[in-house]
Formats: structure tokens, C-alpha cells, sequence
């Protein structure tokens, strides 16, 4: 224990060891499992939609086909790989030309509409992503983000649009509000994070059916509050009036209309660190992390579980209420009724990342993907959009049932000893340690 | 110990909801003109019976159903999918049969029904192979069906009819099929789980599986059955909840809003059994019932806010009874030793 | 006549692992038959190739005369072979005769209802003809460990077994239950039944068995008959080696008083008093050990004391100041070392690495937590001290918990917690699952701890390991303590009593329990405390 100052910075040793330390995980041949799960079980989900819109297309009724089965000469209304093409190449704002000579599209640009939409989509489900995460870690099913994100939201949009008077206009004024605002959307949402938390631990209330009933009950109370109290005047839909544009987080580089501010994506990404840091080294991440794999043993190590629990449900509360705050001050400068399913978004992008935060970039990058293309799919085909709800679950399955792929790698892996050999390799070793410790038993 | 403490608990709940009722009617009697009276009108009147016996039909189904797949050791979180799905396959093949007609004899809405009971023990049938072959996390894997019904059930709506919510079939199951088949599946759940031998095989694979493998009975098997048993009767709840109004409403959370979730705590109310898991959900229904009759009388309360009552109950009713004893092996995969 | 049973050069592999070595085994019809081994040994996968639930991977199982191919459990017991698992197989919330007729129940109304009288009625008729006592309606969550067992043999009766396997009978019973064991032993033999069980006590062995075959890592050793062997051949049979003496306490005055439990209850999870009224002082230099069947309170008075639990009324004092309110972290800090008895649920967090490990419990301690972070290099550095220092395999810090064997496990454990430098160690079956060479080097370290001046609570169900190491020994029954003795003098027989709940009427016993009371300034060098109870210890 040399190094006990400020001075250990300097020690060789520290810095191999401390990448180590973050990169470990991903040596880790079980992380690096979850890895091969988490895109196998994506490439399912895409083969399992595609015989969806399949067979729907050839019960649908159209007049011309859309795509015709080579050999059988079947005709089906929809064309699954121009589904697939239209989601991915449209989230993206279309940068390869299919069907044309060359490959990419030379008026590409990064910053084009649709790739604003769904880089938008990303850093809202980064937010909720990491919300549903940090309560999984901590051994807690948070399917209230959704309720969550609602409350945050109202709760930044009062807090604004009551703040903006007080203050002069102007670009200072605005950094203020958007400060202030999303401190408030998170004590909002971290409020309402509490209370399935604490019914958790005091009352052993199973925080799955509590937070989802949240969910409802936040939908309702918040509607019925700005309808009755703070719907702007002369609006059609039940919303608030807009926040001042100064308080807005304003695109950059992108369209206006895109909705999407790169500051924003660059707060979720430090987000992303700052929970990870948090996470793997703060003793309250270890406390949190102990609860959540084994609870016995975190009591036994001197965790609070009861606390732990409250504290974990405040934070992924406030976390998802963050989420809120962006919604209203990124993409609609107001709250209104229609709040989009991004709570239960983030239980698939939480779920599909491995609980990990770092995962959660490209897995909420995957589902603005998914997001942003269906929008491209409503404009430009027939399929319905709500196709990618249907994605959504299918991920989730095919995520939580590791054993199928590790049946798969095996049966593989007897042929071939590609990726699926690692897990299969990892699985069976398993087994044989399990198997080794029964005989002594 | 817990399982007395909790028997005497629902007791008086029992109890205490039969006194608060009772004094309702008295007050209601006795001032007709009041807001007593109003809601006494409300409580006791035949619509609210049968709007209340219509809402119970697919929270005690499910709730009955989740008992079966809970006691053998699969938690089904995802009863709120099955019904989804089936509330949408009952539609779909009604529609599809057509309400005039009928196919082997059997009338179309009929047809329609015995779909929607198909198409839920089919999704429960994957949820068994995820969860009991592929050792699958079962509340994700519940999560998942509902997730998938959520999105499925509008996609096909839209594929088929061109929205998310279908046509009105004109035609509808009457609320005393429903009332009837509550009826039977309780008492028949009932006896299954308590004098049937492949009752206490369920109770054994939940509790003890290893005690249950090393008799020579197959726990894999034993819970395959309770899983698709959930199947079964939230097929019935599905089909019977959009059936009675002839028609799918796919928008939002569908036209089950909870109910499947709500069924979760109907049976951890009912502390699993069936007779309580019937009482819990007739409540929670009756709460609905009570709610859309107000509206209808237009009191000044906003609709969206009374809604929320039978959600807000929901929670209260969880944190008194959220000690309930569940079985030992809920949640764990068995994995014989063979 | 053919033997009941006849194992044919049974082999059994495990990936890396050879569990049974071409064994042979021979039991004749009407006998009792004891597999005697250390853990590990093999035994119960032998056995567990007897009832089907492994296939053999060379060899045959010949069942009076017959050569069997089982595929399955239920083939054994289609073919009268029975097995009593240590860990019963029983449903907690069923009844008795629900639990004996399971799988195999009576039905009535074509198969619509089970035939309840009828299944009363044949547990009934079992349970009188083996002159067992079992209410076949109580339900088993009710009725105590030795009826369970009873019911378990019930259960294989009723399918018709002839040949019962009953798998460390003994563990889970006082000395008096194992005595109406082996009543009940003699009760099936004379009815033409036949008894294998597994055990790793030389004792129980000799004294219920008519013949013994050791095991040793795998292979067998030999069989002979209990008549004509001594524990003596039958101890290096096992070990292969001659077998040491446990190490002795060597008498040191105690100094401080450490802890002080006054008139302590405590409930276990369901509510009930496991603990009852529960007083002792433990001081610095002292080991108390307190012995007794598993599950009389033993858990909840240490759980108490490490404050994982509360308790319902009375009084800890540590270090002379009231702990009751304070939080299992306060405890910590304060010093208090704790190896819980679960090592899987509690003591690692099995998917964490050794480093993770090392920390549990001093997460918010320096030298790991510094400024709100955690410091990885120390938190390894010290990981690896542990396992070096107690042996831990394979010496890999980043290595999970749960890739390590249990006797690994239980050594990290051990090490972390002992190294904590506590003042008071509370240590549950600190060696249980290790090995012989290690178990010594834990004893020997647990002895140092003592002569460093640390109080020591340890509870064991190793009568061996609490009588060599305590300096006074408690016995537990039903949440108290039913005498305090002197580990020197006193006999297994006399624990044995205790453990039954059956004091022993010497008044120097009381003595012993209350000694430390007795005199406030002791400690001092003209008096010797350990002296008094030695002297007065039990004479019988």
C-alpha cells in the first residue's frame, strides 16, 4: 500500500492496471458472451419480423404485389427487404444508393433530417436506457420509467415556463432555465422513482406491478392536470404552453426541424460515463451492484438493502425524469399528452446492453435506428410502423434466454469452434465445475 | 404461520367491504337524494352487475390462470399479453368467419372465441419453451409476451382492418357467458389445485422441484402444463373481454389496460387461491364498474382521474399484502439431475 | 441366495474429474451396510449410480442376481431401490401422507380426485407396521428433523423399495434420534429390507452397521465386516494415513470482557423464538464454542451478535457498550470479524472475482475506499495476501468465487475475515468442506487470533473441532443453552445429552456457565479463570 498519495498517479504499475480495470469487462469471456447474445439475438428478431411482414403481406390486400417469392411465384403486398433496407438506409438519411451504380449516395450529408430524428430518438432512450439499467444493477425491475420520464417532463416544463419571468431574457437566461428545468425534472422523476422504491423496501411491495401501475396512474394525474390547470390557451391538444425558445436546447448543425441538439447527445454520453463510473468504482456502486447479484451478500457486507433499494429507485427515477426534461426542452418545448413509449424503449435497450452503461450507446443507437426507420417505413411502404413495437419485444425475448444461443454455439461449435464455440466452451466448463462440486457433496 | 396471519388478514378485508357496502345501501336507502344515494344507485344497480361482472371476466381468468403457472414455478408476468393477443385473434376470427355464419357448426363469434383461446396458449406455450428449455429470466421473458402482444395486436389490426383498432363486429357475447365461464373456471381451478393428483404435482414442482423429480414425476412437464393452463384461461379472459363489446381496441396501452397486471395482484390478494383470486378481481372490477357509472351521472370529477382509482388501489392493496408467502421455487430454473 | 445388491466395477467420469474408480460393492439381503469415506470419496456418486441418477460410465448394477439398466431414478424404483437424501426431499407446506404418496397417488373418480382415504390409510398401516410414530395429517413445515427422516423412509417403503439408501443419515439428528435411527434400522432388516448408508463418522459406522466399505478418492478400499475391525484400522482406511489429534487450546488467562449477551431473544424468519433467553460473556484470548444440532438457534444468536438480525429483546454489549440498533456496518467498523455459514449466499458474492471479494465488508474503508472511490490495486493487493497466506487455489485474484472449489471459498473467506484484524471473531463451521491439511492450518491461525489477545464465538457441528479449540463449550438446544462445560473433561456422551436438551445435574457445570461472572478484577495474573473450571470441570 505505497501509494497512499496524491502522487500514485505516477506509479507505472497504475496505469496498465487501471486500463485494465475498464477494459476488463470486455476481455471478460462472459461480457464478451453477452456481447455474441445481445447481436444474435438481433439478427433473430430481424429474421423473425421479416417472416412477420411476410406472411402479413400475403394476407393484406393489395392490388399490385410488392414482392413476388422467387421459384413459387407467390405474390406478397409487402416487400420485407425493402422494409429492412428503407428502416436502416432511411434512419440514416439514405447514405447508400441501393438499386443505383454507386454504391454510397454522393449528397449524403451526416447532418440530414431523418439522421437528426434518429440520433434524437438516441439520446432520449440513452436517458431512459440507463435509467431502467442502474435500477437492474441494483437488482430492481424499474418498468416505471415511462411513469418516470412523464413526471420529469411536467415537472421541467412548470418549472421553466414559471422561472422564465423571473429572469431577463437572453441566451445566460436560458442556460439557467435548462439548468434549473432538468434539475427539477429530475427531483420529479426521482420522486416518483421513490415510491415504488420505498414500498419495495418497507412494505416488500414487488416493484414490477407497482411501477407499471405508476406508470398508468402518472399518465392520468398528469393529464389531467395540465388539462385542467396548465393547458395553454386556444391549444387543441392537451399541453402546456411552449417554453421560451431561449430555454430550449436549440439543434446544432442539424435542421431545426430534427429536434436534435449534439449537446444533448454529448450530456447523455457523459451520463454514460459518470454512471459507469459510479457503477465500478464508488463504494455506493459497489454496495448497489452487491445488492442486486446477491443480496444476502451485500447484507452481510454491510449494505443497507432497504436503503440501497430507495436509493437505487431515486436515482433511476431521476435519471429517467433527466430523460423527461430533454424531451420537453429538446424535441417538443412543451409538454403535451402523447407522451412516446421511451420508458419502455429503455427497458429493451437496458435489457439488450447487458445492464451495462456503456452498452447502453449502442443499444439506444440501435432503437433510434429502429425509431427513426419507422417513421421512413410509414412514408414510404405499407407496412405498419407499429412493426417495430413488435422488434422491440422479440429483442427482449430472444435477449433474456442466453441458453438458446449457448444451444446453438454449442451445436455449432461442434462443427465449426466459431464465436459460438466460446460459448459453448464458457457454458460447459460451467457445467463440469457444477457437476465436479456435486460429487463432493 | 404467515399463511393464518394472511387468512385472517383477507378476512376482514372480506368483512370490512361487506360492512362498508352495507351501510351504503342503509344510507342510500335512507337518503335517496344524496351523494350516498347516488352511489348506493350506482353500486347496486344491474348495469354496474353486469358492467362489473363483464370487467371481472378477464382479471379473474387471468388471475386464475396465473396461479396455475405461479404454484408450479414459472411467475407469469405476461398474463397482461395473453390477453392482448387473444382479445385481438377472438376479433379477427370472428370477423373473419363472419357473425352470420358459423364453421363445423359452431357460430362465428363462437369460432372467433375458441381462437382467441388458441392464439394465448400458443404465446404462453413459447413463454413455457423460453422459460422452462431455455432457462430464460422470467420476468423479462413475461415482460417480452407483453411487449410483443403490445405491438403485435395493433400490427396485425392495422394489417388487417387498417388501424389500430378494428370494426365493431355487431354482434357480441352476452355478459352472462362470461359471468358462467368465471364461474366454472374458479370452481374447477379450485378442485384441480386442491384434490386433483396433478394439482399436488404443481404444488411440489413450486415449492420442492427436486422432490417432485426424485418421485419419478417430471417437473419440466408439470410446469409446461401450468404454464399453458395460464394460457388457456387468459385466452378465455382475452376472448370474453373484447367479445362482449364485439370489437379490438388496439390504441395506447389496448383495450386490456392493465388488466393482465392487475390479475397479478388479484391472486397475490387472493393469496392463490381461486375463491380469493374471484373475490379480488370482482373488487377491482366492481371499482372500474362504479368509476364508468360516475362519469356517466357526471359528477365533476375528470374521468382521467377517476380511471386512476383502480390503479392507485392496485398499489395500496400490494403494500398490505406484499408479504404473501410465494411459492419456494417460483422463478428458479429446475434442472433435473438425470 | 444372491446378495441384495452387487456392483459390478463401477466407473464413474466426470469432465476431469473420476468420481468412482471401478468399484465394487456387495450387500447381502437383510444387512446393514455402511459406505464409509471422506467428502469427496465418492460415495454418494455411487450411490447415486445405484438409484438411477447417473449412468455408470463402465460397470453394472446387479440387483439380486439381476443385471439392471436404469435410465432414470423412477427405474430404481420400479426395481425396490430406495433413497433417503440428505437433504430431504420433502414439500414443507404438504402433509405427510400428501408428501409419501406423491407421484404415486391413489385416484379416485377416474382419475379426477385423489383417493384420500386410501392414501391415509396405507401411510397408516406403514407407519404402524415399522412401529414408526407419524401423524400422516401433520404437515411436514410441523413435525421435527428425526420425524421427517421418518417420513422419507416412508416414502420409499411405500413404493415398494427393498433395498433403502439413506445418505448421511445421521447429520441433521441428536444423539438420541440417531439412536432411534438405529432402532429403526433393526425394524426394516428383520423384515427382510436392506441398508446401504453413506457416513464419514467411524462411530456410526461401527456401531449401526454389520459391514463397512471404505472409500477413497474413488476406489475402495476394502470392505470387513464391524465385528472384527477398530476405529483405528478403519480411520487410516480412510485417510490413508495415520490420523492426527486435533490441536489443543493450551490454557491462557482471558483479559476483557469482549462481548456480554444478557437474557437475549431472537426470531427466526417466520416469527418464532429461536433464541430464548440467552446470556453468556466471552472475553479477549477466549474461544467459546458452542456446539449442537443445526437449527437450534445457533444461526439466529449469531446472527444477532453480527447484526444481520435483531433482536426481539435483551441485551449485546461489545467492547462494554450496548450494540443492539446498531447497523451490521457499525459492527464491522467496530471490529468484528464474521465467516457466515453460507459461503454461497452470504460470505462471496459468487460471480465477483477475488479482488471484488476481498473488499466485502470494507468497501467503504481505507485503504479501498479513498475520497469517495475505490483504490482496485490495493483492493487486489490485498486479495492476494489472502490467498496467499491461507493457501487459496488457484492463486488467481481476478479468478470468480464461484470458479473456485468450496474448501478454496471457505479458505478466502476465512483469510479476509481473519485478516480484518478484528477483536471478536464470530466464525460458523469456519472449516466446513475443507480439506484435512488446510482445516489444521485454520485451526492453527484461529488459535492465534486467540493468543493475540481476539475473543472468539465459534460455532461448529464438528464436535472434534469445538472440543479441541474452545476454551469453554456451550452446548445449544432449542435457543439456549442447555450447559456450559469444560471441553477438556467432558464426555460425548454428555454432549450428546445436552444436545438432546437434557441437563446434566453437576453443580460445577453451572459453574462453568456462569464463570467470568464471578469475579469482576479477574484476568489478573494471581488468578487464573481457566484454572477454576479445569479443576472443577465434569467429573463423571
Amino acid at each position: 500500500m505505497s501509494d497512499s498519495g496524491p502522487g500514485s498517479g505516477t506509479d507505472p504499475d497504475r496505469v496498465p492496471s487501471l486500463a485494465r480495470r475498464v477494459l476488463a469487462p470486455f476481455a471478460d469471456r462472459s461480457v464478451a458472451e453477452r456481447l455474441v447474445i445481445s447481436l444474435a439475438a438481433i439478427v433473430l428478431s430481424i429474421a423473425v419480423g421479416f417472416v412477420i411482414v411476410l406472411v402479413s403481406g400475403r394476407v393484406a390486400e393489395c392490388t399490385t404485389a410488392a414482392w413476388t417469392m422467387p421459384v413459387t411465384g407467390m405474390g406478397f403486398c409487402y416487400d420485407p427487404v425493402e422494409v429492412y433496407v428503407v428502416l436502416f438506409n432511411g434512419a440514416l438519411g439514405y447514405p447508400f444508393a441501393v438499386g443505383e451504380p454507386g454504391l454510397l449516395n454522393p449528397t449524403w450529408s451526416p447532418f440530414n433530417l431523418s439522421f437528426g430524428l434518429t440520433l434524437s430518438e438516441t439520446t432520449l432512450l440513452i436517458f431512459t436506457g440507463l435509467s431502467v439499467a442502474v435500477a437492474f444493477r441494483a437488482g430492481l425491475f424499474n418498468i416505471g420509467t415511462q411513469g418516470q420520464l412523464v413526471v420529469g417532463a411536467l415537472a421541467t416544463a412548470l418549472t421553466v415556463l414559471a422561472a422564465a419571468p423571473l429572469l431577463p431574457e437572453g441566451p445566460a437566461a436560458g442556460v439557467v432555465l435548462i439548468l434549473v428545468g432538468t434539475a427539477a425534472g429530475a427531483v420529479g422523476g426521482g420522486f416518483w422513482g421513490a415510491i415504488p422504491g420505498a414500498l419495495k423496501a418497507y412494505a416488500d411491495a414487488n416493484e414490477v406491478i407497482t411501477t407499471i401501475m405508476l406508470n398508468f396512474v402518472a399518465a392520468n394525474v398528469a393529464y389531467v392536470l395540465v388539462l385542467e390547470v396548465f393547458r395553454a390557451e386556444g391549444s387543441s391538444v392537451v399541453a402546456t404552453r411552449y417554453v421560451p425558445e431561449y430555454a430550449q436546447i436549440r439543434p446544432w448543425l442539424f435542421s431545426d426541424s430534427s429536434d436534435f441538439a449534439l449537446v444533448a447527445l454529448a450530456a447523455g454520453v457523459v451520463c454514460i460515463a459518470g454512471l459507469y463510473y459510479l457503477l465500478e468504482h464508488t463504494p455506493f456502486g459497489y454496495d448497489l451492484r452487491t445488492s442486486g447479484v446477491q443480496a444476502a451478500a451485500a447484507e452481510y457486507g454491510g449494505v443497507n438493502a432497504k436503503l440501497t433499494t430507495v436509493r437505487a429507485m431515486t436515482l433511476s427515477g431521476a435519471i429517467g425524469g433527466i430523460g423527461g426534461s430533454v424531451w420537453v426542452l429538446m424535441s417538443e418545448g412543451r409538454w403535451m399528452a402523447s407522451v412516446p413509449d421511451l420508458g419502455f424503449d429503455g427497458i429493451t435497450v437496458s435489457i439488450l446492453a447487458g445492464n451495462n452503461p456503456i452498452g447502453v450507446l449502442p443499444a439506444a443507437f440501435l432503437f433510434g435506428l429502429l425509431k427513426g426507420g419507422a417513421l421512413e417505413i410509414g412514408f414510404q411502404t405499407d407496412v405498419p410502423t407499429e412493426l417495430v413495437g413488435v422488434l422491440r419485444g422479440l429483442i427482449i425475448l430472444f435477449v433474456a434466454m442466453p441458453e438458446f444461443f449457448r444451444m446453438i454455439g454449442r451445436f455449432v461449435g461442434m462443427g465449426s469452434g466459431g464465436t459460438g464455440g466460446v460459448a459453448a466452451t464458457s457454458s460447459e466448463a460451467g457445467e463440469a465445475a457444477t457437476e465436479g462440486g456435486e460429487t463432493d457433496a | 404461520m404467515r399463511n393464518v396471519i394472511q387468512s385472517d388478514y383477507v378476512r376482514s378485508l372480506v368483512v370490512g367491504t361487506v360492512a362498508v357496502l352495507g351501510l351504503l345501501g342503509v344510507a342510500g336507502l335512507a337518503f335517496p337524494e344524496s351523494v350516498a344515494g347516488d352511489l348506493a344507485g350506482i353500486v347496486f344497480s344491474a348495469s354496474t352487475a353486469t358492467s362489473t361482472a363483464r370487467l371481472a371476466a378477464p382479471i379473474v381468468l387471468a388471475g386464475l390462470g396465473g396461479i396455475f403457472a405461479e404454484k408450479s414455478g414459472v411467475i407469469n408476468i405476461g398474463l397482461e399479453g395473453l390477453l392482448i393477443i387473444s382479445a385481438f385473434a377472438s376479433v379477427y376470427v370472428a370477423s373473419l368467419v363472419g357473425i352470420g355464419n358459423a364453421l363445423f357448426g359452431i357460430p362465428g363469434i363462437w369460432v372467433g372465441f375458441l381462437a382467441g383461446i388458441a392464439a394465448s396458449t400458443a404465446l404462453s406455450g413459447v413463454f413455457g419453451i423460453v422459460c422452462i428449455e431455455f432457462k430464460a429470466d422470467q420476468i423479462i421473458a413475461g415482460l417480452a409476451v407483453w411487449l410483443i402482444a403490445l405491438g403485435l395486436a395493433p400490427f396485425m389490426s392495422t394489417v388487417f382492418f387498417g388501424g389500430v383498432n378494428t370494426p365493431n363486429l355487431g354482434a357480441n357475447v352476452g355478459w352472462r357467458y362470461s359471468t358462467a365461464m368465471v364461474a366454472l373456471a374458479t370452481l374447477a381451478s379450485w378442485w384441480t389445485l386442491n384434490r386433483t393428483a396433478f394439482g399436488k404435482h404443481l404444488r411440489a414442482a413450486g415449492e420442492n422441484p427436486q422432490a417432485l423429480d426424485t418421485v419419478g414425476v417430471s417437473v419440466s412437464r408439470v410446469r409446461h402444463a401450468g404454464v399453458l393452463l395460464s394460457g388457456v384461461l387468459s385466452g378465455v379472459g382475452g376472448s370474453a373481454l373484447a367479445l362482449s363489446i364485439g370489437q379490438f381496441v388496439g390504441s395506447g396501452e389496448t383495450m386490456v389496460q392493465g388488466k393482465g397486471f392487475i390479475a397479478i395482484v388479484a391472486y397475490l390478494f387472493g393469496n392463490y387461491n381461486p375463491i380469493g383470486t374471484l373475490g379480488a378481481g370482482v373488487l377491482f372490477a366492481g371499482l372500474d364498474a362504479v368509476q364508468v357509472r360516475l362519469q356517466q351521472l357526471g359528477y365533476a370529477v375528470p374521468d382521467t382521474l377517476v380511471q386512476t382509482i383502480p390503479y392507485v388501489v392496485v398499489i395500496v392493496v400490494l403494500a398490505l399484502v406484499g408479504r404473501t408467502r410465494i411459492p419456494e421455487a417460483a422463478g428458479e430454473h429446475y434442472e433435473t439431475e438425470e | 441366495m444372491n446378495p441384495a445388491v452387487h456392483l459390478d466395477g463401477i466407473t464413474k467420469r466426470f469432465p476431469g474429474v473420476v468420481a468412482n474408480d471401478d468399484v465394487d460393492l456387495t450387500v447381502e439381503r437383510g444387512s446393514v451396510h455402511a459406505l464409509l469415506g471422506e467428502n469427496g470419496a465418492g460415495k454418494t456418486t455411487l450411490m447415486n449410480v445405484l438409484y438411477g441418477l447417473y449412468e455408470p460410465t463402465e460397470g453394472t448394477v446387479v440387483l439380486d442376481g439381476e443385471p439392471q439398466s436404469f435410465d432414470s431414478p423412477r427405474d430404481a424404483i420400479d426395481a425396490g431401490v430406495g433413497m433417503i437424501h440428505q437433504h430431504f426431499m420433502l414439500v414443507d407446506p404438504m402433509t405427510v401422507w400428501e408428501n409419501v404418496v406423491l407421484g404415486n397417488e391413489p385416484k379416485a373418480w377416474g382419475g379426477l380426485r385423489v383417493d384420500k382415504t386410501a392414501a391415509r390409510d396405507a401411510v397408516t398401516e406403514l407407519s404402524e407396521r415399522y412401529g414408526f410414530d407419524v401423524d400422516p395429517d401433520a404437515t411436514i413445515a410441523d413435525i421435527s428433523v428425526g420425524e421427517q427422516q421418518r417420513v422419507e423412509i416412508l416414502k420409499a417403503l411405500y413404493r415398494g423399495a427393498d433395498v433403502l439408501i439413506m445418505d448421511e443419515p445421521t447429520a441433521v439428528l441428536t444423539p438420541q434420534e440417531v439412536e432411534e435411527l438405529y432402532g429403526v434400522f433393526e425394524e426394516l432388516t428383520d423384515q427382510g429390507k436392506t441398508i446401504i448408508f453413506i457416513s464419514h463418522k467411524l462411530g456410526e459406522a461401527l456401531s449401526a452397521a454389520d459391514d463397512i466399505t471404505v472409500l477413497r478418492d474413488g476406489l475402495n478400499v476394502g470392505t470387513v465386516s464391524a465385528a472384527d475391525v477398530t476405529r483405528e484400522d478403519l480411520a487410516e482406511m480412510m485417510v490413508g494415513r495415520e490420523v492426527l489429534m486435533e490441536p489443543a487450546a493450551s490454557p491462557q488467562p482471558p483479559g476483557d470482557s469482549v462481548l456480554e449477551v444478557t437474557g437475549l431473544c431472537v426470531d427466526d424468519d417466520r416469527g418464532v423464538e429461536a433464541v430464548s433467553d440467552l446470556s453468556f460473556e466471552l472475553r479477549a484470548g477466549e474461544v467459546l464454542g458452542v456446539a449442537g444440532v443445526d437449527g437450534n438457534g445457533q444461526s439466529q444468536l449469531v446472527e444477532a451478535v453480527t447484526g444481520l438480525r435483531e433482536a426481539a429483546s435483551g441485551e449485546i454489549r461489545y467492547r462494554g457498550e450496548s450494540i443492539l440498533g446498531t447497523t451490521r456496518r457499525e459492527r464491522i467498523d467496530g471490529g468484528m470479524a464474521f465467516v457466515p455459514e453460507d459461503r454461497h449466499e452470504r460470505g462471496l458474492v459468487m460471480s465477483y472475482d477475488l479482488t471484488e471479494n476481498g473488499i466485502l465488508g470494507s468497501q467503504h474503508d481505507p485503504p479501498f475506499a479513498r475520497g469517495g472511490r475505490l483504490d482496485w490495486r490495493a483492493s487486489r493487493d490485498h486479495a492476494e495476501s489472502v490467498i496467499e497466506q491461507y493457501d487459496v487455489r488457484p492463486p488467481d485474484a481476478e479468478a470468480t468465487a464461484e470458479s473456485l472449489s468450496g474448501g478454496n471459498q471457505q479458505k478466502f473467506i476465512v483469510g479476509r475475515e481473519f485478516e480484518r484484524d478484528p477483536d471478536l471473531v464470530v466464525a460458523m463451521h469456519p472449516t466446513r468442506g475443507v480439506d484435512i491439511g488446510s482445516t489444521e492450518f485454520l485451526h492453527d491461525r484461529l488459535l492465534d487470533l486467540r493468543a493475540e489477545g481476539k475473543a472468539v464465538l465459534l460455532v461448529s457441528s464438528k464436535l472434534d473441532e469445538v472440543q479441541g479449540l474452545s476454551d469453554r463449550l456451550a452446548v445449544m438446544h432449542e435457543g439456549s443453552f442447555s450447559g456450559v462445560v469444560d471441553p477438556a473433561t467432558v464426555t460425548e456422551e454428555e454432549i450428546g445429552l445436552l444436545m438432546a436438551g437434557e441437563p446434566l445435574d453437576d453443580d460445577s457445570v453451572e459453574r462453568a456457565a456462569v464463570h467470568g461472572d464471578a469475579d469482576p478484577t479477574d484476568g489478573g495474573p494471581d488468578e487464573d479463570p481457566m484454572d477454576g473450571t479445569a479443576g472443577e470441570g465434569v467429573d463423571a
